[in-house]
Parts: structure tokens; sequence; C-alpha cells
């Protein structure tokens, strides 16, 4: 117990002492993880919207698969990307393996199906009647798109934020695929792993308060974009 | 005056006809009251006039031209353009009273030139006074009353001048003085020229001067007398 508060008093003042490693490790994570949810995140509210208000064959199938796809373990993710992108593997001429571009596919997988099966639950409880409101009212289709993600905005917002806590707290492919290189590919989680498997607590603890950390603001900003509620207790 | 012959509209659902080979004229000067009991596909049939919905068949002529027929598919631009559909229970969209107003003038299909803010803003406001609501421009729509809400609705449909509107059941769940004031701004659009349908499974309703009755039944359409003025 001892070893533990006196590592936590060392990780916070570790945190405040600017050491630059330590800062530049957590910068590389969230470049990352915001790369992967930039690049993902388009495609997977569009998705999620014609899943949402169309028919089409294999509707039900697409969504009972992103809902499995969910549940992918981020180890079999980067599994299997290092098997595509080592050497002998198929996309191996792509040189990508232990590189921050190999760590954002991995983390694009990761997150892809949680942003499509959460937008897509948003969306389908948006309501019907917005949709031929905006069609009746003169809207392009594309036009009234948009007007129904506005409509949908906290919800798709929590659905990215979501997926945003899955993807920079995952260690399972950013450790395979990235490699834990320093100055390179070396993320939060990763940094965790190897610094307690080092037995250096202090600076694991740490990476792990500003994880923490980054999980309260990001709330904290949504639910004050949510508004405050109606209804008094 | 835009006058439109559609025909041969048909509408199933699972084998269920509920439209079936309905043929009728429209013109901009029609003020008709379609009655039917719940079911009867009143609903159905305003949203495939004003190509929202998708039926199984489907023809558009020009009254003027009725050798040159439109399936729906060919029509559902024009459709949408000139027949705009009031759902029950309007849908109003997060933001104010004005941003929902303003809509349907910043979307293209309507303002062949790209309408600037003080023209929009003149529009709105214009529209808020003929229907006595300026103190509401910007209250949250969330914020109003159902009888605002449809009034609100009204405009909102009212601004973009379509040749016709097509209001499904504006006067339920409504109370005596927010159906007054929603007759005031239905007859005021009738002022202004636009062809109306409303739907209702109430016939009476003293205060509109409808020109035409028809009455659904069992998936067929038929034309009544217009029913006594009670309130």
């Amino acid at each position: 117990m001892d070893d533990l508060s006196t590592a936590s008093l060392q990780a916070i003042a570790l945190l405040f002492s600017g050491d630059a490693q330590l800062w530049e490790i957590i910068f590389l994570s969230f470049s990352v993880s915001f790369r992967a949810i930039l690049l993902s995140a388009p495609l997977a509210i569009l998705i999620a919207f014609f899943l949402a208000y169309f028919h089409f064959p294999m509707r039900r199938f697409l969504i009972a698969l992103f809902n499995t796809a969910m549940s992918i373990p981020a180890v079999v993710v980067g599994l299997t990307l290092y098997l595509l992108l080592s050497r002998v593997g198929p996309l191996g001429d792509l040189r990508l393996l232990f590189t921050q571009e190999a760590m954002i596919m991995g983390q694009m997988i990761l997150c892809f199906p949680l942003l499509v099966a959460l937008s897509h639950a948003t969306l389908q409880s948006v309501d019907r009647r917005a949709w031929e409101t905006a069609i009746t009212l003169g809207a392009h289709p594309f036009r009234a798109f948009f007007s129904i993600l506005k409509e949908a905005r906290f919800g798709l917002m929590a659905a990215i934020i979501a997926a945003f806590g899955r993807i920079i707290a995952e260690v399972g492919s950013s450790m395979m695929i990235g490699g834990n290189i320093l100055h390179y590919t070396r993320n939060i989680p990763t940094a965790i792993a190897l610094e307690t498997s080092k037995g250096s607590f202090s600076q694991g603890i740490a990476l792990g308060i500003v994880l923490l950390i980054m999980a309260l603001v990001l709330n904290l900003l949504l639910t004050s974009i949510q508004g405050k509620g109606e209804f008094a207790l | 005056m835009t006058s439109l012959h559609l025909s041969n509209i048909s509408y199933s659902i699972k084998k269920q006809v509920i439209l079936d080979q309905l043929d009728f004229e429209l013109n901009s000067e029609n003020f008709i009251l379609m009655t039917g009991q719940n079911g009867s596909g009143k609903s159905t049939l305003l949203k495939i006039a004003s190509g929202l919905l998708k039926p199984d068949h489907f023809y558009l002529s020009d009254s003027q031209d009725p050798r040159v027929k439109k399936n729906w598919h060919e029509s559902k631009g024009y459709l949408r353009k000139n027949l705009c559909y009031l759902h029950q229970t309007p849908y109003l969209f997060n933001g104010t009273v004005f941003d929902n107003i303003a809509y349907g003038l910043k979307q293209p299909l309507f303002s062949k030139t790209r309408l600037n803010h003080s023209e929009i803003e003149f529009k709105v406001n214009d529209v808020l006074k003929m229907i006595d609501l300026q103190h509401l421009r910007n209250r949250q729509s969330h914020a109003l009353s159902g009888g605002e809400k449809q009034r609100i609705a009204i405009a909102r449909s009212w601004v973009i001048e379509p040749s016709f509107i097509l209001l499904d059941e504006p006067f339920a769940n409504m109370d005596k003085q927010s159906r007054h004031s929603t007759y005031d701004v239905i007859n005021q659009l009738k002022e202004d020229n636009i062809g109306i349908i409303l739907t209702s499974h109430d016939p009476h309703h003293g205060e509109l001067a409808f020109n035409r009755h028809f009455h659904l039944h069992q998936g067929e359409m038929i034309e009544k007398s217009l029913p006594d003025n009670i309130i």
C-alpha cells in the first residue's frame, strides 16, 4: 500500500515536472488516436445512416456483424495486421509494420464497428418525421442527411467519445503492430505495460492518471454541450 | 394556376391493399377535405402525392397536356417542390422558431437564386407577422405548445410558397382556441392561392370554406357532397 501511495505521489510530481519523454508519449498517443477517429468517423456514420434509414438486402446481417465486431479483442486485430504487414505478409511491401500508420490502421479497425453500432442506435432513434420534414421543405437528400446528423449530434458525439475511449486505452494492437518504439510508436498503454514490467510504477501511474483525466475532460465536455436537464429532482 | 392529374395511385403493404388505383385532379384553387376512418390511407395518399413515399403505381400529368405521363420516380422532384406535406404532429427541428421557418428558404430547391440573410430575415418576419406569432421568433422549438407548433409548421411551409399544402389531421388533439387560430392561418393560405388538401376523420370544420370533399374507404376514393357547416 505504501508502495502504491509513494508511486502515486511520484507520478503526480513527474506529471508536473514537465518530463519531456512523458509528454512526448502522451502527445503521440493522442495524435494517433485522433487521426484514427477522424479517418473512421465519416464513413462509419454514413454507413450507420444507411443502416438506420434504408432497406436493402443483408441490412440486418450487416447490423449483426457490426455489433459482433465490437467485441473483437485488440490482440486479434494486432495479430491479423501483423501477419498482413510483416515482411512475408501480403502487404509487406508497404513497409508499414512498426509505424504510426500501422497503429492508426489497427485503431481504425477497432473503433469502426463501435462507431457504426453506436451511431446506428442513435440515428435509429431520431424521429422519422425529421427526414420527411427536411425533404418536403426542399432539402436535397444530402442536406437532409446533415440535418439528421444535427438532430442526433449529442448521441453521435457520445459514440465518438466512446470509440476514442476504446482506442486510446488499447494496448494489444498498438504493442504488436506499433512495436513500442521510443519517440516513434510508444503510446500511453504500451508505455504503461513497459514501465510496469520494469517495475517503474510511478511513470506507469502517471500515464494512467493522464488517461483518466482525459476521459473525465471529454465527458465533462460532452455533458456541458448536452446542456442542463429539464427536470428538477 | 397549377393543375395536376394524379392517376392510377396504388399502394399496398404485404399484399394488403391500402390504395387501389386512385385517380384525381388537383388545382391550386382546390380546398379539399379528405375524410376517412383511421387506417383508410389518408396519410399514405398525402405522402405519395408529396413525393415522400414510393407507391406501387403512380402517374402524374399536367391537366393542360394529359398525354405526357410521368411515373413517381420521374415526378418526385416536381412533387417535392410543389406539394408540401405537414405531419399530424409536426416535427420542428432543434433550434429556434426562426431557424425552423428559415430552413426551407435555405434549401436550393426553392431558391433558384440563393437568398441572402436579410432576405431570409424579411420573409421569416413577414410570415410570423401574418400568423401573429412574432413574439415567438427566438423561442426554442421544444418550448412551444402543440397549437403553436402546428401554426409554426404551417408558416414554415407557407414561406417556401408551394403550389399545394397537404395538411394531415392538423386539428388532432387541439383545444378550441388553438383550433380557431389554426383555421385563421389555413384561410390565409387559401387567400394566397395555395391549393390545400386537409385530412380529417371529422368532416365538420365550419370555418373552413372547402370546395371539394373526398372520402377514402377500403382503398377507394369517392367524391361526396360537402358536409354541413357545423362547428
